[in-house]
């Protein structure tokens, strides 16, 4: 198993953040075309980064650790990485402006955080807050 | 070489993000809680991850010690990777709202 520790490490990070999509409303892997404007250059560039540090010598990668399954001199491992930390970085970005949604909204009525210990955001329970903006209020047929 | 070479990328890769940042895709991130809290938590997440990946005892990724500056924190990370996380995870997000926002002016709504 160990030649699937890194692959693995990547696994847990997709776990670990996949409720901040179901429970925060992150709406990050529904709005897929999005995330593919914001990942593909991000995943380009840094891929070429990987390649030119490993050409030159700057890092390599333990054996014992990777499938040694390679694109070009790019272990799969690393592609992964590329694909799943930006994901990560985009589930906690939306994820945060979900609470601090709420939080806002919660301050402007006046009342206390505590009053409600759900994580989700009261979405539900004002009168006059926005309704969660459906994909077609975005534009671009996100789904 | 006097100054490492991942150190002088990082360094690069960092001004050259903020910089598209602030002249040419100006999504306005700096300007959000949103960003900055995501952004830090993103960072103590990578020092777990990260830790992970680099430490000495069991190394995944081994680098070499003339690429780098050689401070190591916290744990055994090279500094230099939390500028690479930080440009990475700037420019995605940097992308992403941007994007957004074009979505917005289009479809005349606000941005989240």
């Amino acid at each position: 198993m160990s030649a699937f520790e890194y692959l693995l490490l990547m696994g847990a990070c997709v776990l670990i953040t996949l409720p901040l999509e179901l429970f925060f409303r992150a709406r990050v892997y529904r709005r897929w075309r999005t995330v593919l404007w914001a990942l593909v250059p991000v995943i380009v560039v840094f891929c070429l980064w990987d390649v030119v540090a490993i050409a030159r010598d700057h890092w390599v990668y333990n054996p014992r650790f990777v499938t040694g399954i390679h694109l070009g001199n790019l272990p799969l491992e690393e592609l992964v990485f590329f694909i799943v930390i930006p994901l990560c970085a985009l589930l906690s970005y939306e994820a945060v402006g979900t609470v601090l949604t709420a939080v806002r909204r919660r301050v402007r009525r006046g009342s206390l955080p505590h009053t409600d210990s759900s994580p989700r955001p009261a979405s539900r329970s004002g009168p006059h807050e926005r309704t969660d903006r459906r994909p077609e209020s975005e534009g671009g047929g996100e789904r | 070489m006097s100054v490492p070479e991942y150190t002088i990328m990082t360094v690069i890769g960092m001004i050259l993000v903020v910089g598209l940042e602030l002249f040419v895709f100006r999504s306005g991130i700096f300007g959000r809680a949103k960003y900055w809290a995501a952004l830090s938590i993103c960072l103590v997440f990578q020092c777990f991850v990260d830790g992970w990946l680099t430490k000495l005892s069991d190394p995944i990724v081994i680098y070499n010690p003339q690429g780098l500056s050689g401070i190591r924190f916290p744990w055994d990370i090279p500094i230099e990777d939390f500028g690479f996380g930080f440009a990475m995870i700037t420019a995605v997000l940097m992308l992403w709202q941007w994007r957004l926002n074009r979505h917005a002016v289009a479809s005349g709504g606000e941005s989240t």
